[in-house]
C-alpha cells in the first residue's frame, strides 16, 4: 500500500499565507507579545490537589529560568484531555508538554505524534526509574514518555461497618482476604452491616480496572508474547462469572457498571456501600467528605495470586513543540528526585523513581493508608504492565468496555463475553 | 455612454442578489460545506487523527453496512426519536392550546414552560443526572418518602432510554408548544365565529378549523425535532454514556466513540455521512409530503 | 349563570393542571439552586430532602476563589453579543434575498443553507476544526464567533417572514431612485421588527450554550465560556456538585433574565415568522 499520506497537511499545501491575510482577525485579538520569553503550554487533567502540585512546580521553574513561561491547561479529566490533544495534533496545535497515562502513551508513540526524548536525556538516565514503568514509556526500545508517578488500588472498608460484622481488616498483605473471605464480608456488610449494598469498584470508564482480577484468577488476557486473545478459557470466563455475580446478587449498586458515570467514592462516603476498590487518589475526597463513618485501607483480594492495577501518568513533549528541548528539560524537571516527591507527597500518589520507592515519604494525608498502596503497588503483574501499554490498548479497552457493560448490566453470558473479546481483540492485534 | 451607464447600472442590479447573500455563502461555505466534503474525503481513509492515514476506498462503508452496532445505534436512534417527537409535539400542543385560553397569570406560566428552552445542554444533562442518580438522586429519594422503592433509572436498560426521554421532553416541550402558541394566535377569529354559526361544537371546531390551520407548525416542529433527536449527543453523554449495555447509544455516540475514543476517524467520518444523508433524505420526504398538502414554501 | 359554570368549571382543572405542570418544569431548576447552596456533608446523602438543611453560600466563595468567573462571564458574554450582532445581520440580508430577489440558483442555493442545518456538528467537528486551526483562530473568540456567524434556521425564519412584506412598498422605494442596500435598510428592516427580535434572542441564546464547538476551539481556561467551565468542573474526578449547581444556575440566570424581559416579543415574533 502506497498510500499513506498525511491528511491534515494537504491543506498547508494551499497556500495558507494567502488566506490568512483575509483572517486577519487572529491579528486583532492575540496582542503579539514581547517575544523575549519562549511560551510554554502544558496540558493536563486533575483535582485540585494535582493542579496545585503542578502549579507549584512550574512556579519554581520559572523563578529558575526567568526566560521560560509555562501555561498550564486544565482538564477535569484523562477523556476530555485525550480528545483536545488529538484534535489539535491534527491540527499542528497540540500542546507543548501534555499528561498521559501508561494506557494511552504507546497510541502517541506508534503514532509519532510525540518526542522521542532519547535525544535529551542521558544514556542510563531511564535506569533510576522503576524498570516497569520505564518499559511502559518505551517504544521499539526508545523512551517517548518521562514516567511521572504512579498508583494502584486496594480496599477501602468502613470502619465502623466493619466492627459491626465483627471482622478486622488483614494486617498484611500476605493476609489479604481471599476472593471467598471478600465476598462473604461484603454479603455480611449488606445484610447486617447496615450498608445497602456490599461494595463497588471503582471501574467507571476504565474496564482495563478489570484485569487484576484476571491475574488474581490465574489468566491473562494475551498469551505470554501478546499476540494472540486467550480470555476464552475456564480463568477467563470464570473471573467475567465472578465479576458479573456481585451485580447478580445485588452486592454491588447496579449503577457502578463501566459505562455509568456513577462515583463510587460517593457511594463509600454516604454508607451506601460498605467497601470500595479504588485507588489512592481518592484519599483527600473521602478525607473531606466521609464524616459519619471512619475509614481504613487495606489489601487488595487475591484469588490463586495477588495483583492491582497499573495506574499513574507521564508526561511527554508533543511533535508540535516549538522548542522540544526546552519542552524535554521541563519534563525532566518534573520528574526529577526532588520534585516527584513534592508531587506524590501533596496530590497522593506513588512515586515511580527507585530511590524514591525505596523511601517512606511523608504523605500529608493518612500515611497509614497510603502504606498499604506502596505494598499494593508491588503486586503488579509485569504481563499486565505489557498487555495495557500496548499501542492498540485503546481499541482493546473500548472492546472490554463494552462487552463488561453487556455482561453486567444486560445479563451477557461469561462464555459469550469471553468469545467476543477474543474474537474483537485478535481482529485489533493482526 | 449612456447605455452604457444603463447596462451596467442592470448588470449591478443584477448582481445585488448575490452580493447580499456572500457573506453567507462565505462562511457557510468555509465552516458548514468545505467541512463536510472533508469529512466525506476522510471516510475513504483509515485515519488515527494523530498519525498517517491509509487510503480505504469504500471500505469504511461496507464495514458500516456489516455492522451490527451501526444498526442497533440506527434502531436505538429511531426509538429515540419515536419516544420524543410524537410526545412532545404533543404536550406542546395541549399546553399551547391550554395557555391560549384567558387564564390567570398565562404569561408566568408560559415562562415556566419555556424556560428549560434556554438551559444549555451541558447543564440539563448535569441536573438530569443529578436528579435521576439511583442512589443519591432525588427522584428515587421521593419515590422511596412515598414507600416506593428504588428504580435504577440509568443503569438498567429499559430504564435508561426512558429517563433520557423524559428529560429531552423536559426541554423540548416548551419550544413546541411557543411554535404552536404563535401558531393558534395568527388563526383569525372570524373562522371561529363562522364554525359557531354552522353550529360546530367545540370538538369540531378544532378538528375542522384549528388542526388543519396548524399544519404548517405541524411540519416544521417535525422537521426541527426530527433533526434534533438524530443529532442528540450532551444529553446522553453525560447522563449514561451510551450504556448500560448499548440501549442508548445512539449513531452520534458511536461517531464520538469510533473518532475519538477509539482513533477511528474515517469509519467516524463514514458514519457520520451515513447519518447526514439518511437526516437529508427524511427531511426531503416530510417536505414533499407536506408541501401536497399544505403549500409551504 | 348555568353556563358560567360549565365554561369556568373546566377553566379551574385545566388552570391547576398547569400550575401542576409547571411546578414540576421548575423543579429542575429549584433542585439545582437548593444543591448549590446545600451544605457539602449533605450532598451525597442517600435519603436527601427537598430543603437544604442551612443555606451555605461557600460553594459560590469557593467557586469565586477557585475559577476565573467573573472571565467565563465576559468571555460568554463578549461572543453571544458580538456573534448576535454579526449573525442577525447577515441572516437578515440574506433572509431577505431569498423572500424578494429572483435570480437563478436561488432555490438550489436555498436548499443547501437548509441542508447545513442537519448537519451533526460531530460529523464536521476534525475538518471544521483543521480550517479553523489554519486559519489562526484557536483560543480567539472570533474562533468560535466566525463559524458560527451563519446559522441556517435563522435565515429560513428571515426567509418565512420576509415573503409577507408587500413588493409594492420596496418597487416604491426603487422607483424613488433609493439604492437596494439602503432599502434594505430603510424599508426592510423598520418592518421586521418581530424577526429581529427572535432572531436576536435565540442566537444569544444559542451562542450563550454553545458547547461542542468551543470545546475544541477554546482551550486556555482564561478563555473559556460558562459551559466549559461547567463542563470542566463537571468532569472532574470528583466533582464538587454544589459548585457545578452555582454555576449552572449563574450560567442560566442572564437566560432566564432575558427570557423573562422579552417572552412576548418572541412568542409574537415567533407567531409573524410565517411559521403559522
Amino acid at each position: 500500500m502506497t498510500g499513506r499520506i498525511d491528511l491534515t497537511t494537504d491543506i498547508g499545501t494551499l497556500g495558507r499565507r494567502t488566506l490568512l491575510g483575509a483572517a486577519a482577525a487572529t491579528a486583532l485579538t492575540r496582542p503579539t507579545r514581547a517575544q523575549a520569553k519562549t511560551q510554554l503550554t502544558m496540558t493536563v487533567w486533575g483535582a485540585q490537589a494535582e493542579q496545585d502540585a503542578f502549579n507549584a512546580i512550574i512556579a519554581k521553574y520559572q523563578a529558575a529560568h526567568p526566560d521560560v513561561a509555562i501555561k498550564l491547561e486544565v482538564f477535569g479529566n484523562g477523556m476530555q484531555l485525550y480528545q483536545q490533544v488529538d484534535t489539535r495534533l491534527a491540527g499542528r496545535q497540540a500542546p507543548d508538554i501534555f499528561r498521559v497515562q501508561y494506557q494511552q502513551i504507546g497510541r502517541y508513540a506508534s503514532a509519532r505524534a510525540v518526542a522521542d526524548m532519547s535525544k535529551f536525556i542521558d544514556k542510563d538516565y531511564g535506569s533510576a526509574f522503576g524498570p516497569a514503568f520505564w518499559n511502559a514509556v518505551s517504544y521499539k526500545g526508545r523512551p517517548y514518555a518521562i514516567p511521572h508517578h504512579t498508583d494502584t488500588f486496594a480496599l477501602y472498608y468502613n470502619r465502623d461497618m466493619l466492627a459491626k460484622i465483627g471482622v478486622e481488616a488483614p494486617s498484611s498483605l500476605e493476609k489479604s482476604w481471599s476472593w471467598e473471605e471478600f465476598i462473604r464480608i461484603a454479603r455480611a456488610m449488606k445484610e447486617k452491616g447496615g450498608a445497602p449494598y456490599g461494595f463497588a469498584m471503582s471501574w467507571q470508564n476504565a474496564a482495563y480496572r478489570w484485569l487484576p482480577f484476571l491475574y488474581q484468577h490465574g489468566g491473562t488476557l494475551l498469551n505470554a508474547d501478546l499476540t494472540r486473545a486467550v480470555l476464552a478459557n475456564q480463568a477467563g470466563v470464570g473471573t467475567i462469572g465472578w465479576t458479573q455475580s456481585w451485580f447478580k446478587e445485588g452486592l454491588v449498586p447496579p449503577s457502578t457498571s463501566i459505562k455509568s458515570s456513577e462515583q463510587p467514592q460517593a457511594l463509600f462516603a454516604n454508607g451506601t456501600i460498605g467497601l470500595l476498590l479504588a485507588g489512592d487518589w481518592q484519599i483527600p475526597f473521602l478525607n473531606g467528605n466521609m464524616t459519619k463513618w471512619g475509614w481504613g485501607v487495606t489489601y487488595m483480594p487475591r484469588d490463586v495470586a495477588m495483583a492491582s492495577d497499573l495506574g499513574g501518568n507521564c508526561l511527554t513533549v508533543s511533535r508540535d513543540a516549538k522548542n522540544p528541548e526546552i519542552a524535554a528539560d521541563v519534563v525532566k524537571f518534573f520528574c526529577n528526585e526532588e520534585n516527584m516527591r513534592d508531587f506524590v507527597v501533596n496530590a497522593q500518589f506513588l512515586p515511580v523513581r527507585k530511590a524514591l520507592m525505596a523511601e517512606k515519604l511523608p504523605y500529608k494525608l493518612r500515611p497509614d493508608a497510603m502504606q498499604v498502596f506502596v505494598e499494593q503497588s508491588a503486586t503488579i503483574p509485569d504481563h499486565l504492565v505489557s498487555t495495557v501499554t500496548m499501542p492498540n490498548f485503546s481499541k482493546i479497552n473500548a472492546v472490554l468496555t463494552d462487552q463488561f457493560d453487556l455482561a453486567f448490566t444486560s445479563g451477557q453470558d461469561p462464555a459469550a463475553t469471553a468469545k467476543a473479546i477474543d474474537e474483537q481483540t485478535q481482529a485489533l492485534l493482526a | 455612454m449612456g447605455t452604457m451607464a444603463a447596462r451596467w447600472a442592470k448588470r449591478r442590479h443584477k448582481l445585488v442578489p448575490y452580493v447580499f447573500i456572500a457573506p453567507n455563502v462565505v462562511l457557510f461555505t468555509a465552516f458548514s460545506f468545505l467541512p463536510l466534503l472533508y469529512a466525506v474525503y476522510i471516510s475513504f481513509f483509515d485515519w488515527s487523527l494523530i498519525g498517517d492515514a491509509e487510503w480505504l476506498g469504500v471500505g469504511n462503508y461496507t464495514r458500516l453496512m456489516r455492522d451490527p452496532l451501526f444498526w442497533r445505534a440506527l434502531v436505538n436512534t429511531l426509538l429515540y426519536a419515536l419516544a420524543t417527537v410524537p410526545t412532545g409535539m404533543a404536550i406542546g400542543l395541549a399546553l399551547a392550546l391550554a395557555l391560549n385560553r384567558k387564564l390567570p397569570g398565562r404569561t408566568f406560566i408560559r415562562s415556566i414552560y419555556f424556560l428549560p428552552v434556554v438551559v444549555s445542554a451541558v447543564a440539563t444533562g448535569t441536573i438530569a443526572a443529578w436528579l435521576f442518580n439511583d442512589n443519591y438522586g432525588v427522584i428515587n429519594s421521593i419515590l422511596v418518602r412515598l414507600g416506593g422503592s428504588r428504580v435504577a433509572w440509568l443503569s438498567t436498560p429499559q430504564w435508561a432510554l426512558p429517563s433520557i426521554a423524559i428529560a429531552t421532553l423536559w426541554v423540548r416541550s416548551g419550544f413546541n408548544m411557543v411554535v404552536y402558541l404563535a401558531a393558534l394566535q395568527s388563526i383569525p377569529r372570524i373562522y371561529y365565529e363562522a364554525a359557531r354559526i354552522d353550529g360546530a361544537s367545540a370538538t369540531r371546531q378544532f378538528l375542522h378549523v384549528t388542526l388543519p390551520l396548524l399544519g404548517p407548525a405541524t411540519f416544521l416542529l417535525l422537521v426541527l425535532d426530527i433533526i434534533h433527536s438524530f443529532q442528540v449527543f450532551d444529553l446522553i453523554y453525560v447522563m449514561t454514556g451510551g450504556g448500560p449495555g448499548f440501549s442508548t447509544t445512539m449513531v452520534v455516540q458511536y461517531i464520538y466513540k469510533s473518532a475519538f475514543v477509539t482513533s477511528e476517524m474515517g469509519y467516524a467520518s463514514a458514519m457520520g455521512v451515513a447519518l447526514y444523508v439518511l437526516i437529508l433524505a427524511f427531511t426531503i420526504v416530510q417536505w414533499r409530503a407536506s408541501r401536497q398538502k399544505e403549500n409551504v414554501l | 349563570m348555568t353556563v358560567r359554570m360549565k365554561r369556568s368549571f373546566p377553566d379551574a382543572a385545566i388552570w391547576l393542571a398547569l400550575v401542576a405542570g409547571a411546578l414540576v418544569m421548575l423543579f429542575p431548576i429549584y433542585w439545582m439552586a437548593v444543591t448549590a447552596v446545600r451544605p457539602r456533608a449533605e450532598i451525597f446523602e442517600a435519603l436527601v430532602s427537598l430543603l437544604p438543611g442551612r443555606v451555605d453560600w461557600g460553594n459560590l466563595a469557593e467557586l469565586w476563589r477557585r475559577q476565573p468567573l467573573l472571565g467565563w462571564l465576559t468571555n460568554s458574554a463578549f461572543i453571544a453579543v458580538v456573534a448576535v450582532i454579526i449573525t442577525v445581520f447577515v441572516n437578515l440580508l440574506c433572509g431577505y434575498t431569498f423572500a424578494k430577489f429572483r435570480f437563478p440558483g436561488r432555490d438550489i442555493l436555498f436548499f443547501a443553507i437548509l441542508g447545513a442545518l442537519m448537519i451533526p456538528i460531530q460529523v464536521i467537528l476534525v475538518p471544521e476544526f483543521l480550517i479553523t486551526a489554519w486559519l489562526g483562530l484557536l483560543n480567539s473568540p472570533w474562533g468560535v464567533i466566525l463559524p458560527r456567524a451563519a446559522e441556517a434556521f435563522g435565515i429560513f425564519m428571515v426567509r418565512q417572514f420576509m415573503v409577507s412584506i408587500p413588493d409594492e412598498l420596496i418597487e416604491a422605494a426603487r422607483l424613488d431612485g433609493a439604492g437596494e442596500f439602503r432599502i434594505f435598510l430603510r424599508v426592510v428592516l423598520p418592518l421586521s421588527r418581530p424577526v429581529i427580535a427572535v432572531l436576536v434572542i435565540f442566537t444569544f441564546m444559542w451562542r450563550w450554550n454553545d458547547f461542542a464547538w468551543p470545546l475544541v476551539i477554546l482551550t486556555d481556561r482564561d478563555s473559556f465560556t460558562l459551559p466549559l467551565g461547567l463542563n470542566l468542573l463537571r468532569g472532574e474526578v470528583n466533582p464538587e456538585w454544589g459548585q457545578v449547581m452555582m454555576l449552572a444556575l449563574l450560567s442560566i440566570a442572564p437566560m432566564l433574565l432575558i427570557f423573562l424581559a422579552f417572552q412576548r416579543q418572541l412568542i409574537q415574533g415567533i407567531a409573524s415568522t410565517g411559521l403559522k
